[in-house]
Order: C-alpha cells, then structure tokens, then sequence
C-alpha cells in the first residue's frame, strides 16, 4: 500500500489541471442545460490523454483520475467512455462513443461516432451513421439522443463482456465522483456568503452537518472507484458504482435544498454538475441492479428470489 | 498509487491469522460477552500474554519495550485481524496504542519501569478517567480536582463511563491542577489506592462495560504526576494524534455482515431491500477501510494526520450503525441467542459514535478545516 502519486500520475494530474483551467468559465449568455465544448475532446486528445488507460505502465488508475478531474468542469464533452472502456474495443481509436440501450435515451448518442449496445448479457458496436441517430430535448445537462435502427449492430466477443462491464462501471463512477465534487463545490461557496437571519447559512449547524455528510460519502466514494480502477475486479466496480450513485442521490437533494430557489435558476451553474448526476443515476440499471452486483460478486452468493 | 500488500505486509497478516486460529479457544465466541466482563478480562490477559510471548502484542514499540519497531502498517493489519476475531486483547488495545507509547514520551524512567512492563506482557489493564457528568465532549469542562499538600496530590471527584474500571489495575486520569484548560493535569493512578470507588452500571452494550469512579481524598504521591503539572491538554493532542490511526471496528463491522449476509442466503433468500440494504452497509464498510487505510498510508510517510482522520471516523461509525441495522432488520434473532459474535458487534457498535468524543464532533471538525465553512458563533 502506498498512496502517494507516482511522477507519472502527478505529472499528469498537472498537466490537466493546466488543460481544464482553460476549460473553467462558463459564458454570461449561456442558460441551457447541456453546456458542451467539442474543443475539449480535441485538446485531450493532442494531449495524449485519451492514450492514459493502454499504456501499460500507466493503466485505468489515472485514467480514472483524469475522467473525475474533467467531470469538475462546468463543460462536457464526451471523455469518461472513450478514456477507459475504448481501449478494450478494437477499432474504436479515440472517436466519440456512446453507451445505447435499446429504446431508450442515451448521452452523447447524438453526437457520438460509435455506440456501444447493450443487451441482457453482451455488448455490441454499431457506428452512429447506420444507426439513425436522433437529437431528444432533456433536462439532462448531457446531450441525449436516440437511436432508431440498431439492426446491424456487431456483438462484441463474449470475452470481452466482463471487462467492459466493469469499465463502464468505473468510467461512470469516476465521472460521478468528480461531478459530486464540483456540485458540493458550488455548493458550499454559496452557503459561504448568503446570508439569512444575519449570519452566513454555512455556519448553521443543520447545513454544516449534512455537506461534512455528503463529503464523507463522496470521499468514500472516490476511494472505492480508485480501489477498482486499480484492481479491475468486477466486484469492486459495482461496489464502487453502487456507492457513487447511492451518495449522488442524495447529494443533488442536499445542494439543491441549501442552494434554494438559486439553485432552480439556469443562470445558476449547479445544474450542470446535479442534472449530470441525475443522468448517470440509472446508468448501468442503477443501484438496485449494481447491489445485486454486489451481492454476487462481492459476498459470493446469488439470491434465489 | 499501489493498492496491494507487499509480500513482508502479507506474511505478517498471515502470521497473526495463525496466531490466532491456534490461540483462540473453540469457545471464544461465547466468551465475547463484553471486553469489560470478568470472564473476557481473564481471557484476556492469557491470550494478550501469548501474543507477547509471540512478538505480536507490540510490534510496533521500540525494542528497548519489547517491540520490533514495526511500521504503522503492521500495528493497524495486527488491528484488523484481532478486531474480525471479536477483538480478543479486550481492554488492553489502549495499552498497546497509546498508553505504553504515552508513558514513553512523557513518563519518568520510574514511571515507565514500573507501568511498561506488563503492558508489553500483556498482563495488565487499564482504565481512562476522563468523561465526567459535567464533561464529555467538552473535555475542558471536568471538574475533578487534584490539590497538592505536604505529602503528594490528593484527589476529590467523579468520572463517569470510565470502560474497564472494574477490573482496571491502573487509571490514566484527567484532574484539575489549575483553572482552563492550562490547569488540568495527568495522574497514573492505581486502582486500589483507598478512596477510590468504583459502581458498574449496567447497560445494554456489554457486562462491565461502563462504570462510575468516585475519588474521595485519594492521596497520590508527586510521583504519580505525568509530565508536568498543568501539561495534560498537550499530553492528550499527542494520545489524539496517536488514536488518529483509528480502531478498525470497519473490519469487525464487514466481517459480521458477511457473515449474516452468507446466512441469509444460505437460509433461502434476500428481498429486493436486504440486497439494497446489504450493498450500502458493504460500501459503507470498504469507504471506512480505504479511509482508515489512508490515514495509515499518511503516518506510515511521517505525515501527521489533519481532519482527514475525522473522515475515517464518521465512515467507521456510519458502518457500525449501517451493519447493526441490517442484522436488526434482516437477522434479528442473532441478538437474542442466535449468534453471540454478531451480538457483541452490535453492543460494540452502539458506541461507535459516543465513545472518543460524538460523531458530531467529527462533523464539525470536517465543515470548518474540510470543507471550509464559516464557524458557527459562539
């Protein structure tokens, strides 16, 4: 055990944290939901980091740190995907890709080049273009899309099915950690200097108490995406997912409560960072189907109901 | 990052899963009634001896102690493993942890040749006397006073809670030499010195387990002072600073819900809410883990633990409490006979967040040095 960064991960972390600097301002006129910045792939791209994950001396542990640092900003783009789980699928590269369930709405489908189908028990890969591709309105902060005609999807290897399930699952976790983080951010800056009944809200205990909550559960939550991104078994990923969307829940109730009637505004930036959570709540068939994960793959037993 | 045991920290984990499949007797788990019984306290000191016996009741003391100067990985991996036992050393984890390393750095050589000894022979028991009615997580508040006359200190007041009072050989005590917090001293006490009473009072976390200690005119000796008069609050930033390691109640918590989780489903099965309910106590039990752990990881490279220690604590509490309220819901004849071990975690876990000062405290401490809220007024 030893959790002090490598060169590597903390020359990385750097460098990114020089990258989303540039990344960090939101424009005045801007008071929609999906607040996204296709530049953002480019600049990841030429520098290097959607290459993180392959490297075997560097391996999903900083890609997963780089996918939470991303998910901070107020803009998005599509990253956590093409970051940990392209590099397990042949042919992919570094293009946009999109997580399809079929009939339903998916983030980044719209705008993706390849989507990734799932089924019960397998993947599949089919580009967009075939797939008639269709832009849905959302109040997720996330463009969504839908795809009509998946008909010539190609299933993916049984092989592969395990491993990509358990980087979808880290990919996702590690997005929600990040996004977590920035809405408690946002967060605790308001209740900092609004004040009410002459003193600032953050020194009201009944607040205090539940954001150092919330910043136990995020915390905890990091940790455990970190532990998976690690080891890559499939029981720490759905640990690590079921906790990151069972902390999400009730952080968008907490923020969005101590952040008041700003907090409904869209000139407000909390949406971006709580609406995104709210997208990824679901994913992976949430945290019911993520605890039945947990019970196989963590206590070994497989429930007879 | 490296998330894995070196090969040296397995082989240590191994050796105390040894131990401790060779020493713990078939019918421990009976005997898991509450660290501050009699029967648990006896136990104790054979098995606490044997561990000493086998260099593992202080691994992490200096050799001129009877230690092996072992780093902070191996006291808390030695931690886990007696804690997913039940935690057979009873009481004595605070010599191990604190009070030995206390004495080292504060205690005369008489003091540490007379008390250290049999902390590292496992061979003794101790109490802390520092909650009393007026004072618990206001530590500052006790009133307990010690006044020094002709013939050494003499001492007048009560403690309250006082774990393993009653079959304590000795108390490290808190006592007012002066006023504030610049006037409260520390006594190495012995608990058959006259004057000093001790009443049980029952509860409902364990036989023996928290006690009242009356002092009326106990007399002391100057030699029974640690440190210097007035020194205790320092004293007690550096016991802080040693306890910020933490116990791990975490792994005592995961093994018991394992264990009732595999029972369960080996009894038939688990509704849609138990699984909910069994993942959440389980990520609750692996947060307070890689949370415990990082505190370890900071010491281990010579960092002094900040208000990331406070984090660890809340998550060990939330733990405790998630993994009691599963067996409550879901396994609820296990305190009422049907598995003594799962009882004991239970009663264990009922103070998970009192004892050492509230889990509010903890709370607080991660809003202002954390998250950097605004204090509230005072």
């Amino acid at each position: 055990m030893d959790f002090r960064l490598t060169d590597d991960q903390r020359q990385i972390l750097d460098a990114l944290d020089k990258l989303a600097d540039t990344f960090d301002d939101i424009a005045n006129d801007f008071h929609g939901f999906a607040l996204v910045r296709p530049d953002l792939r480019e600049a990841l791209a030429e520098g290097g980091f959607f290459d993180i994950a392959g490297f075997e001396e560097l391996g999903p542990l900083p890609a997963s740190m780089a996918v939470e640092r991303i998910a901070q900003l107020p803009c998005t783009a599509e990253v956590a995907l093409s970051m940990l789980v392209s590099p397990l699928i042949a042919d992919v590269g570094y293009d946009p890709i999109a997580l399809v369930r079929p009939g339903q709405a998916g983030r980044f489908v719209d705008s993706a080049k390849w989507l990734l189908v799932v089924d019960a028990t397998r993947y599949g890969l089919i580009e967009a273009a075939v797939a008639d591709v269709t832009s849905v309105e959302s109040i997720y902060a996330y463009p969504m899309g839908r795809a009509k005609d998946l008909a010539q999807v190609t299933w993916l290897e049984d092989s592969l099915t395990a491993p990509i399930d358990a980087r979808l699952k880290l990919a996702i976790a590690a997005e929600l950690v990040g996004l977590m983080a920035a809405a408690q951010a946002a967060t605790i800056e308001h209740i900092s200097v609004r004040k009410q009944f002459g003193r600032e809200l953050g020194t009201f205990q009944a607040l205090r108490h539940r954001m150092a909550e919330c910043r136990v559960q995020i915390g905890g939550a990091r940790w455990l995406m970190l532990k998976a991104a690690a080891t890559g078994d499939p029981g720490d990923a759905a640990l690590a997912l079921f906790h990151a969307q069972d902390a999400g829940t009730r952080l968008c109730y907490e923020v969005h409560q101590m952040m008041g009637a700003m907090g409904m505004t869209l000139e407000m930036s909390l949406h971006l960072w709580t609406y995104r959570i709210k997208a990824l709540l679901s994913d992976m068939g949430g945290r019911g189907v993520q605890a039945e994960a947990v019970l196989e793959q963590c206590f070994g037993g497989v429930n007879v109901v | 990052m490296e998330f894995y045991w070196d090969t040296e920290q397995s082989a240590f984990r191994d050796e105390v899963k040894a131990f401790i499949a060779t020493h713990l007797p078939e019918d421990w788990e009976s005997l898991a009634h509450g660290p501050g019984s009699r029967e648990q306290t006896d136990f104790s000191k054979t098995f606490c001896n044997q561990l000493a016996q086998a260099g593992l009741l202080v691994p992490h003391w200096p050799k001129a102690w009877g230690g092996r100067e072992a780093d902070p990985w191996t006291l808390f991996i030695l931690a886990e493993e007696m804690w997913m036992a039940g935690e057979p050393r009873g009481g004595q984890y605070m010599n191990v942890n604190w009070i030995g390393p206390t004495l080292m750095r504060y205690g005369t050589e008489a003091q540490q040749q007379r008390y250290i000894p049999p902390m590292a022979q496992g061979t003794t028991l101790w109490c802390q006397g520092f909650s009393e009615p007026e004072a618990g997580s206001d530590l500052a508040a006790l009133k307990t006073r010690a006044e020094l006359g002709a013939g050494g200190y003499v001492i007048n007041g009560q403690k309250i809670w006082t774990s393993y009072a009653g079959m304590a050989d000795n108390c490290f005590l808190l006592a007012r030499t002066g006023t504030g917090k610049s006037g409260i001293s520390i006594f190495l006490v012995p608990m058959d010195t006259p004057g000093i009473t001790v009443r049980e009072i029952p509860s409902i976390i364990g036989e023996g387990d928290i006690h009242e200690v009356f002092f009326d005119d106990v007399a002391v000796g100057e030699d029974c002072l640690l440190g210097e008069p007035g020194q205790a609050w320092e004293i007690i930033r550096h016991v802080l600073s040693l306890e910020r390691v933490g116990i791990p109640r975490f792994a005592m918590a995961a093994r018991m819900l394992e264990r009732t989780v595999k029972r369960l489903l080996d009894g038939g099965r688990l509704n849609a809410g138990a699984i909910e309910q069994a993942a959440r106590a389980k990520a609750a039990c692996e947060s307070a883990r890689w949370y415990s752990y990082s505190i370890v990881d900071q010491r281990r490279h010579g960092v002094t633990p900040g208000p990331e220690a406070s984090l660890a604590r809340f998550a060990t509490v939330t733990a405790e409490r998630l993994v009691a309220e599963f067996v409550v819901e879901h396994a609820g004849d296990a305190l009422a006979g049907g598995d003594p071990l799962v009882l004991s975690h239970h009663q264990r876990a009922i103070v998970a967040g009192i004892a050492s000062g509230a889990a509010e405290i903890q709370l607080n401490l991660i809003a202002t040095e954390l998250l950097k809220l605004p204090r509230e007024p005072r």
